[in-house]
């Protein structure tokens, strides 16, 4: 038998073929077309220092991911917490009522947002017809609109990486904890809460990622002010300027990056020092 | 007594929470539903008249019909491709001693973390160096990666719950090594196959930017909403949103139901 567990191994090169043709060669391609066109060149790198837009646009693209990230880890851990502490079977549905808003595309959920928040949407004809006001609100192309639709369509994936991590801790410990004389409290923040907070950063992580590289909600529920990167990439590949897209897409994969590390160490600090009991 | 009244409080407040939280999430697409069925020109809230007008521009509009029927295609390329690649894959990755094992699940999970744009964009300026721009395979091959993880982490997970005895007694007796895993562990694997091959079906059916990036001249469905809802916000859109809605909703339960069959058949 041992002599056999060689045969199989060439199942995984299919696999391995497709994603260096379609994932690693195009992002080494990025690079290239960032700096090479085709002699070596510093014009895309000096276009974005030569002028504020395009820096004012990263930052704002990481501030957007963040505030989406930190409020979805907030809004999403009580409603992990009550889904993970009905009875099993109970679970399934709750979660599946997770699972349909997840699953759906994020064009359309978008374009939901549109008809609710539009000046002719739910909210405004709801509000006129109580009286409460009488001519619409500007609701639909503000910042707002871009965070309360962003956060809609990220936080299933925080609620559900939430919800795996809590699965994974041990309720003994919490009544141990109660029993050994912690108030509800008590045993809350000093047992359950640094147990999970590691997958609750995990699920904030992944949310920032994917709000970096957002662009369809931004371009249409947002304003002029509310572009992002991504929004940024694509007007740049209408135009066929892809070394430039190329340098903006680079920008992107490094602020990512980079940021991600900080919340992982911060990560780290912080499930050390709650554990310690020093907070 | 005050203790447990206060303790039934906060329960009862955390489950208002949470059907708010639900509320959030799913009434905007709801809403959707109602729009889907007026008969006005425009978008607005509630509709004056109802009738299904939206449906039957949607159903005989050829841009709005040949950018489904080429999603469906694609789609369902994808599906199938990654369902078979992906589960190759898991095969080698839990059954054999591979060198750089964990290297390789990391390998197969990276493009859940590459923002979209990012692989658009290099797959696009990939296929102009190599001059097969416009081409509809990169476009399968593109969104069949994408769907890998979602095939090694579903399939992955329901074959480590699985019981090898039986696969090992027919090699024993004298099946060859295929012959075996397609008589005595395939059957129990294959709902989560299918599960996955669901899951990669609308990886590629709902994709935008990589479509939106290398096709020019003929468009997906998600390139056709994306294209009316920035020039003009016609009620089509909510039809064709509605039964998207219900579309995904059926088969997603399925997928779910699929997946749950799998690791309840090899718990008992």
């Amino acid at each position: 038998m041992t002599a056999n567990r060689d045969y199989g191994k060439w199942l995984i090169w299919p696999a391995i073929i497709l994603l260096i043709l379609f994932i690693l060669a195009p992002a080494v391609e990025i690079f290239r077309a960032s700096i090479f066109d085709p002699e070596f060149t510093t014009e895309h790198i000096n276009r974005i220092l030569e002028r504020d837009i395009y820096l004012t646009i990263l930052w704002r693209t990481i501030k957007v991911s963040l505030i989406v990230s930190i409020l979805s880890a907030l809004i999403a851990y009580p409603v992990a917490y009550f889904i993970v502490k009905r009875p099993r079977q109970q679970q399934f549905a709750f979660l599946f009522l997770i699972f349909v808003p997840m699953w759906m595309n994020v064009l359309i959920r978008t374009y939901a947002w549109m008809v609710v928040l539009g000046r002719e949407g739910i909210i405004n004809s709801t509000m006129i017809a109580l009286g409460l006001i009488d001519e619409s609100i500007q609701m639909l192309f503000t910042s707002g609109a871009v965070y309360v639709s962003m956060i809609q369509i990220l936080l299933p994936i925080q609620i559900v990486t939430c919800y795996s991590a809590m699965t994974e801790i041990d309720f003994d410990l919490i009544r141990a904890a109660r029993i050994l004389g912690a108030s509800p409290a008590q045993a809350m923040r000093k047992v359950f809460l640094p147990l999970s907070l590691d997958g609750t950063i995990t699920g904030m992580i992944i949310v920032f990622m994917l709000s970096m590289g957002f662009f369809i909600t931004p371009a249409l529920v947002g304003g002029p002010t509310d572009l992002m990167l991504g929004n940024l990439i694509e007007m740049q590949v209408e135009q066929l300027n892809w070394g430039f897209a190329a340098m903006i897409a680079i920008l992107l994969f490094f602020s990512t990056l980079i940021i991600v590390l900080v919340l992982r160490r911060i990560s780290k600090m912080l499930t050390k020092s709650l554990s310690r009991g020093s907070l | 007594m005050f203790q447990k009244l206060s303790a039934s409080i906060s329960k009862r407040a955390l489950s208002v929470y949470f059907y708010f939280i639900v509320f959030y999430l799913i009434f905007p697409i709801l809403i959707i539903f109602p729009i889907s069925l007026s008969n006005n020109s425009f978008l607005r809230f509630p509709p004056s008249n109802f009738g299904i007008r939206w449906y039957h521009t949607f159903v005989n509009d050829p841009a709005w019909m040949q950018a489904t029927i080429l999603s469906f295609g694609v789609a369902i390329s994808v599906s199938i491709l990654a369902a078979i690649i992906g589960t190759m894959a898991v095969l080698a990755l839990e059954r054999r001693n591979l060198r750089f094992s964990n290297l390789l699940s990391y390998f197969m999970s990276s493009p859940l973390l590459i923002p979209h744009i990012f692989i658009a964009l290099g797959v696009l300026i990939f296929t102009i160096s190599l001059g097969i721009e416009n081409s509809i395979f990169a476009l399968i091959g593109a969104h069949t990666a994408i769907a890998i993880p979602y095939v090694v982490l579903i399939v992955g997970a329901s074959h480590r719950q699985l019981d090898l005895t039986l696969e090992r007694a027919a090699r024993v007796l004298g099946a060859g090594p295929i012959r075996a895993f397609f008589s005595a562990a395939f059957p129990s694997l294959l709902p989560s196959v299918v599960a996955a091959a669901v899951f990669a079906f609308f990886v590629s059916f709902d994709e935008l930017v990589i479509a939106q990036f290398l096709m020019s001249g003929r468009e997906t469905l998600p390139m056709r909403i994306w294209a009316d809802l920035r020039l003009e916000l016609r009620p089509t859109i909510a039809a064709v949103s509605t039964l998207l809605i219900i579309l995904t909703t059926v088969a997603m339960f399925i997928a779910e139901l699929l997946r749950r069959r799998t690791a309840s058949l090899t718990n008992t």
